[in-house]
């Protein structure tokens, strides 16, 4: 039924959306680009199911213009790295081939298990290659693993070793490693996108994953090419579930959460908190933002003041709130208006991930807040500061407040201290873990202050303020582009983003609005090709 | 039934000394909307007094059914069950307990054997109440003679029979295996847990009216990294079809931080040593002392416990009593001599004994069943 | 779609070698170019052995004046002060450096990193992330660690992955080895041979893996072909990466050099005790972590799995801490009330201890297996270094550092090295030098150098 309300203003939006012509952008290059590890996850289980384990480490990416997504587009393979791939790899071959697997994951049966199959390899490496590569194999390119499958299964008597081997081989091509996209010559002589490479970036964009049977035909017709079928396909990818998992992949992203994979709290100061409350913090919250920006098709600025939220039972403990399943799941929840809790900054996820181990940080929250959430930046500290100034062993400073006012005092600390502490301290009455607390050091916080000269009390009221700063909306217009295109946003794109900004408001800051408009333009898809190598790769 | 309002006359120096006080703090109630506290229970321990060199048992602890029984074996029969023979140490303990006349186990047939002697407490000094109201060890209307304890707060009259009773076995001391194992095993499997509830608190401090509930829950504990109890987790009450399995109501009321109950019948479930329980205890009292943030709570709890609920746990516990240094056939005969309390109409023989036990607890959001169907198990 | 399976095989099968049951005896020839000059021998081979290289890092530096005396010209003796207390046992194995600058050019002192960027490459980074030129272990690497199983092996105590202080390029990083028993697997797991075992006979999925890697490989680089020139240079570390496997591959195919001082450690937590293995920046759990990771290395250098090995103590931050206290080693140095009495920060001086501690246990842990006639430490050359030289203040000039070990007899120990300001890569260039590379200067603007250490060669 929800589905269905959501489908509905889709169409609704798909009619009000012919306004301004859209801005011409110059594009980027075509890219090489490293999937990240949440891509490679999806791409496996949309394969062959989310039974398949896919385990061991990445390499790191560098969160670049606040996302991992656009390091991505950098992102390189190390020794270490492919020795990882190659086992994961190895691994996921193991599990398809296996007697439980493989009647359902492999089409068809060899005529008899101890040989070769050339027919049989080749029907099964030619349909999951496709969506492994995320276009139609070339000759050699399904030649390798045949070949290698039928000598394997020569030599080890099997074919399913056979099968093995070639689709461990497959996973560790840079075909499937990377997405490499590819440019072509349209009608007119003009340099465009190919139309599979068109297909992976808008299921990239809507999915965080590759595309799927009908938007591949799409691109396989040529039809990816018309405003029309993008638009189409734009429309029915907006309706699939898969689209909730794109939106979280991009919020998790620009909140910075894979920095809950090394969130550490002292267990003496914080015993509540565990790794059970860290893990379901970070669901509270993205939950939160889709129930606003999806499931109601809200305001994208909702997500700060909402006082609707979800809860499980380790949140129960840190929020003092009781749950009606203490023994797993999830129920909706209200803080009550007079609560001091509403909206993302509240949360325990946004203050616990941002904070030192065994306390808060005014700091280090006001920058995430800054950076991650208003697009600004915020200058690493000095090299040469005397902090000296803060160690008066007489200080009377009780509070984190009284602390980081000698910070301001001093000119070199000054200039990034007053962006992000004001802001960062409008949080404190929320402690490291992400407890409620009124007083620090037996001193009553004082939680208020000013976000470019709106005044607040607390940290609701920061959120309110968030709400109606027009860098917040400006903000996730550029990280949601940046997230589609995986690169900053240059110069002569600040037409488009203009452009895209005041869509975004005309309809009421929808998010799903934002990402539909992103994804049937034609910046999407517009690329100058790079330099062709014209040297033979050595070896 | 009970005549609740004779029982409730019997005031210890908890109760009397608070109906003063909460005449003050009506006057001084908050306005302000009725609040719920809940507790977990955390550590359950029956009350003893233990001192360092055991001067309350002075011929030293009971002896168990594993001594009891070698003793009763020939020579020959000794040797087959030597480190030299061939019969392994569990089968050693299976035997043991089987020391009846026709290989009986004697904790469930406690009365095969005649019952060895049974060391009981002979200090001066006791946690608990002063249950009968008496002072000299006289019967009343509702208990039997008995000698009574002086409090370790000097309060006289102290009734705690179930400690005279199990003191001096090594087992039922706050380190012995009894003990130690029920808190253990229900720390770990989350079975039997109580929850306290404390409703209509108009102000946590003093409150002149407040209502004491028991349940019992079915989540298991939470525990931190560190394996402690973690406060402010839910826990659901345990109530099939909405209707609580356990459920005791006492009125009662907040004296500086300290919450008092008057005596009423109740059922506290308890699990340990592999066995759940209903602990019928009569005219039971509560004292629960919230700690300032509110996060935690010790309390005492003392009334009438059922004797046949008492020897269906001892005697449920078998081998374990080989490691506890205890005697089902002893324990038995010897519970019903030292009963005080609600002697049976037609023996005139007392069927309850005067106990205490201190618990700690930790704040718990206590969930109620979506349609709660009013339910009162207690006394059952 | 058309495809062509009914062709004919390809003229040259991808399986080029055997496998089951038919021996691939084959040996590769003795390396000689890393031989300890003094012929120093494996006493059961009588084969010379070789030197190998390694790194450890800690964050945050040393108490200034309590550490290590000030002297003003290089000389034999190092006078450890409080902090350093458990290296003065090992003086004699290691030198001390200090004096040495980090001149940037104008370029920005990003805190905690520039530190040790420039120092294990010398050069200045240009952004707070950007690593400028490969570090220092991986140019050795390159040079001494090809025959082996890994280039190089990098672990790290800290629990924190991405901290590794080795790479070729800002995106070309590895992360570190922070699980012990995921660096046990990697090392000493199914695929380990063990150099001293009597009947070798190599695992036929070895040669499965070379081949399937091989024939992939042919057909990737018709890839490179269709894309721009700056990602065919990323597109390239790919195919090197696939290089370096395919030569461990080789490696796996054939018994490791016989090493005496070799004994496979056991797992650090057989009968799944694996819960029980914390990870993180507690200090007990880092300390614990950087014991049983030491022993590893060292091993897995004594059963010639790899030449080269990192370890990373604490990052750059050091975000280390004590339970129950609410600031990190880190915060400490900024916002800890500096003693006049004492004339430090009192907590921050004792994690600093605590980490000489540990220089101390690794030095202890290559010290105490046998090799040839000495021990292990003797074949080595250990590079410690941080990011600052006080980490109050973030200085990066003075940053001290240390080297363990003689590189099996070419360098003196015992030194207190002092550079009177000149640029820190003067020890990276002597230490590349030693290890056999032949290059005449290493850094770049100012910190380029042509100048080693010419007092501590022997």
């Amino acid at each position: 039924m929800l589905k269905r309300v959501v489908i509905a203003s889709f169409a609704t939006l798909t009619l009000a959306a012919c306004g301004e012509p859209e801005p011409v952008v110059k594009g980027a290059a075509p890219m090489l680009r490293l999937h990240t590890e949440a891509q490679y996850r999806n791409a496996i289980a949309d394969v062959f199911g989310t039974q398949v384990v896919v385990g061991g480490s990445f390499d790191p990416l560098i969160r670049t213009n606040g996302l991992l997504t656009v390091g991505s587009a950098a992102g390189a393979i190390t020794p270490a790295g492919l020795e990882q791939y190659d086992r994961r790899a190895r691994t996921i071959a193991a599990q398809v081939v296996s007697e439980v697997n493989r009647d359902v994951l492999i089409p068809c049966t060899p005529a008899d298990a101890k040989r070769a199959d050339a027919a049989c390899a080749a029907e099964f490496f030619s349909r999951v290659g496709k969506f492994l590569y995320r276009r139609p194999l070339t000759d050699l390119e399904l030649k390798t693993p045949v070949t290698v499958a039928g000598e394997i299964a020569a030599t080890t008597g099997s074919f399913y070793s056979g099968i093995s081997a070639g689709l461990s081989g497959m996973l560790v091509s840079p075909a499937f490693l990377f997405a490499i996209e590819t440019t072509e010559t349209d009608s007119g002589g003009k340099p465009r996108l190919d139309a599979y490479s068109k297909a992976s970036r808008l299921s990239f964009l809507l999915w965080n994953s590759g595309p799927d049977e009908p938007l591949m035909a799409a691109a396989e017709s040529g039809a990816i090419h018309t405003d029309k079928a993008v638009a189409a396909q734009v429309d029915r990818m907006l309706t699939s579930p898969k689209v909730e998992a794109g939106l979280r992949a991009f919020f998790n992203d620009m909140l910075a959460f894979d920095e809950f994979a090394k969130i550490e709290k002292d267990s003496i100061i914080y015993p509540s908190f565990s790794l059970a409350v860290a893990e379901d913090s970070r669901e509270q919250t993205l939950r939160t933002i889709l129930d606003v920006v999806f499931t109601n098709n809200g305001d994208y600025r909702d997500i700060f003041t909402t006082r609707k939220t979800f809860m499980s039972g380790p949140l129960g403990r840190i929020y003092r709130i009781p749950v009606d399943r203490p023994d797993g799941g999830w129920m909706p929840y209200e803080f009550p208006e007079n609560d001091p809790r509403a909206g993302l900054l509240t949360h325990v996820s946004f203050a616990a991930l941002y904070s030192h181990p065994g306390r808060s940080s005014p700091t280090i929250r006001g920058r995430a807040i800054r950076e991650s959430l208003l697009c600004q930046r915020v200058p690493d500290p000095p090299g040469d500061v005397d902090f000296s100034l803060f160690n008066d062993p007489n200080s009377p400073n009780k509070t984190a407040r009284d602390r980081l006012t000698a910070h301001s005092v001093e000119p070199a600390c000054a200039g990034c201290h007053k962006l992000t502490d004001p802001v960062g301290l409008a949080m404190e009455q929320i402690d490291g873990a992400g407890q409620y607390r009124t007083e620090e050091s037996g001193v009553t916080i004082d939680p208020s202050g000013d976000l470019d000269g709106v005044a607040y009390t607390d940290a609701k009221g920061l959120g309110v303020a968030m709400s109606r700063n027009p860098a917040v909306p400006a903000c996730v217009v550029n990280r949601l582009y940046s997230y589609a295109t995986n690169k900053a946003p240059e110069r002569d794109e600040r037409d488009f983003m203009a452009y895209l900004e005041k869509d975004f408001a005309d309809n009421g800051y929808r998010l799903t609005r934002l990402l539909r408009t992103i994804a049937t333009s034609n910046a999407l898809f517009t690329v100058t090709p790079a330099p062709q190598q014209t040297a033979a790769v050595t070896n | 039934m009970l005549d609740l309002n004779q029982r409730s006359k019997s005031l210890s120096n908890w109760w009397t000394a608070g109906t003063m006080a909460a005449a003050v703090a009506l006057l001084a109630a908050s306005p302000a909307q009725a609040k719920t506290l809940g507790f977990v229970l955390t550590i359950w321990n029956i009350a003893q007094v233990e001192t360092k060199f055991i001067d309350e048992c002075p011929e030293g602890f009971n002896i168990g059914y594993d001594e009891l029984w070698w003793r009763g074996l020939s020579k020959d029969d000794r040797a087959k069950y030597t480190d030299n023979g061939l019969r392994t140490r569990l089968d050693r303990y299976f035997n043991a307990i089987r020391r009846g006349p026709n290989k009986e186990d004697v904790c469930m047939n406690p009365t095969a054997v005649a019952a060895p002697p049974h060391l009981l407490v002979e200090g001066k000094q006791s946690y608990g109440l002063n249950l009968d109201g008496d002072t000299e060890g006289k019967a009343g209307a509702n208990s039997c003679a008995h000698e009574n304890f002086e409090g370790v707060d000097g309060t006289k009259g102290v009734d705690n029979q179930m400690y005279r009773l199990l003191g001096c076995v090594y087992g039922f001391r706050s380190y012995g295996q009894f003990e130690v194992n029920a808190n253990e095993n229900r720390k770990s499997n989350g079975n039997g847990m109580t929850l306290f509830e404390i409703t209509n608190v108009d102000d946590v401090k003093n409150d002149p009216d407040v209502t004491v509930n028991i349940y019992r829950a079915i989540d298991p504990y939470t525990l931190d990294g560190a394996g402690q109890f973690t406060p402010w987790a839910s826990y659901r009450i345990d109530a099939p079809d909405g209707k609580p399995r356990y459920k005791t109501t006492l009125k009662g009321r907040i004296e500086n931080g300290v919450v008092l109950t008057e005596a009423g019948d109740s059922n506290v479930p308890f699990y340990g040593n592999y066995t759940y329980m209903n602990q019928l205890i009569r005219d039971m009292r509560v004292r629960l002392e919230i700690s300032d943030d509110g996060a935690s709570a010790k309390g005492m709890l003392a009334g009438y416990y059922d004797v046949d609920q008492l020897l269906f746990y001892v005697t449920g516990l078998g081998p374990i009593q080989s490691t506890a240094i205890s005697d089902c056939p002893a324990i038995h005969n010897a519970a019903y001599k030292v009963a005080d309390g609600y002697p049976d109409p037609n023996t005139g023989k007392c069927t309850s004994l005067s106990s205490a036990f201190n618990f700690k607890a930790v704040a718990a959001f206590i969930v109620h069943p979506k349609k709660e169907v009013e339910s009162a198990s207690a006394g059952k | 779609m058309t495809f062509h399976i009914r062709r004919a095989p390809p003229r040259r099968s991808v399986l080029r070698g055997a496998v089951n049951g038919i021996a691939v005896g084959f040996t590769l020839p003795f390396l000689d170019c890393f031989l300890t000059d003094n012929g120093t021998a494996e006493a059961a081979t009588g084969r010379p052995l070789p030197v190998r290289f390694g790194t450890w890092y800690w964050g945050l530096g040393h108490t200034p004046n309590h550490a290590v005396k000030t002297k003003n010209q290089t000389g034999e003796g190092i006078e450890f002060l409080t902090e350093c207390e458990p290296l003065k046992k090992h003086m004699h194995r290691l030198n001390h450096y200090s004096g040495f600058n980090m001149p940037l050019d104008g370029r920005s002192n990003y805190t905690h990193f520039t530190g040790w960027v420039a120092s294990r490459t010398g050069s200045a980074p240009g952004s707070n992330f950007e690593i400028p030129a490969p570090t220092i272990d991986l140019l050795i690497a390159d040079q001494i660690g090809t025959r082996q199983r890994f280039l190089t092996i990098d672990a790290s105590s800290c629990g924190i992955a991405r901290e590794n202080y080795s790479a070729r390029s800002t995106n070309n990083r590895a992360a570190a080895e922070i699980s012990p028993l995921n660096l046990y697997a990697r090392l000493f797991g199914a695929e380990f041979v063990d150099p001293n075992m009597a009947d070798f006979k190599p695992d036929p999925q070895v040669l499965v893996r070379k081949s399937v890697l091989t024939a992939f490989n042919d057909q990737s680089k018709a890839l490179a072909t269709k894309i721009g020139s700056a990602d065919k240079a990323r597109l390239d570390e790919y195919f090197t990466s696939i290089r370096q496997i395919e030569q461990q591959l080789d490696l796996q195919m054939q018994q490791p050099e016989p090493n005496m001082a070799c004994s496979v450690p056991a797992s650090p937590a057989p009968d799944g005790a694996e819960q029980n293995m914390p990870m993180g920046l507690e200090v007990e759990t880092v300390v614990t972590n950087h014991k049983i990771m030491s022993k590893m290395l060292a091993m897995a250098v004594a059963c010639n799995q790899t030449n080269v090995v990192n370890m990373v103590f604490s990052d750059n931050f050091s975000h280390m801490r004590r339970p129950g206290q609410t600031y990190t080693h880190h915060l400490l140095t900024h916002e800890e009330t500096w003693d006049k009495d004492l004339g430090y920060q009192p907590v921050a001086f004792w994690f600093n201890c605590r980490t000489m501690q540990a220089l101390a246990t690794y030095i202890e842990t290559f010290d105490a297996i046998k090799e040839g006639n000495g021990t292990l430490l003797d074949n080595m050359l250990i590079y410690a270094v941080t990011e600052t030289n006080y980490a109050r203040v973030h200085s990066i000039d003075g940053v001290p550092a240390y080297t363990i070990g003689t590189a099996g007899g070419r360098l003196k120990t015992g030194m207190h090295v002092v550079g009177n300001g000149d640029p820190i890569t003067r020890i990276g260039l002597t230490l590349m030098q030693t290890m056999g590379l032949s290059l005449d200067k290493w850094g770049t603007k100012s910190l380029q150098t042509s100048k080693p250490i010419s007092e501590i060669l022997v």
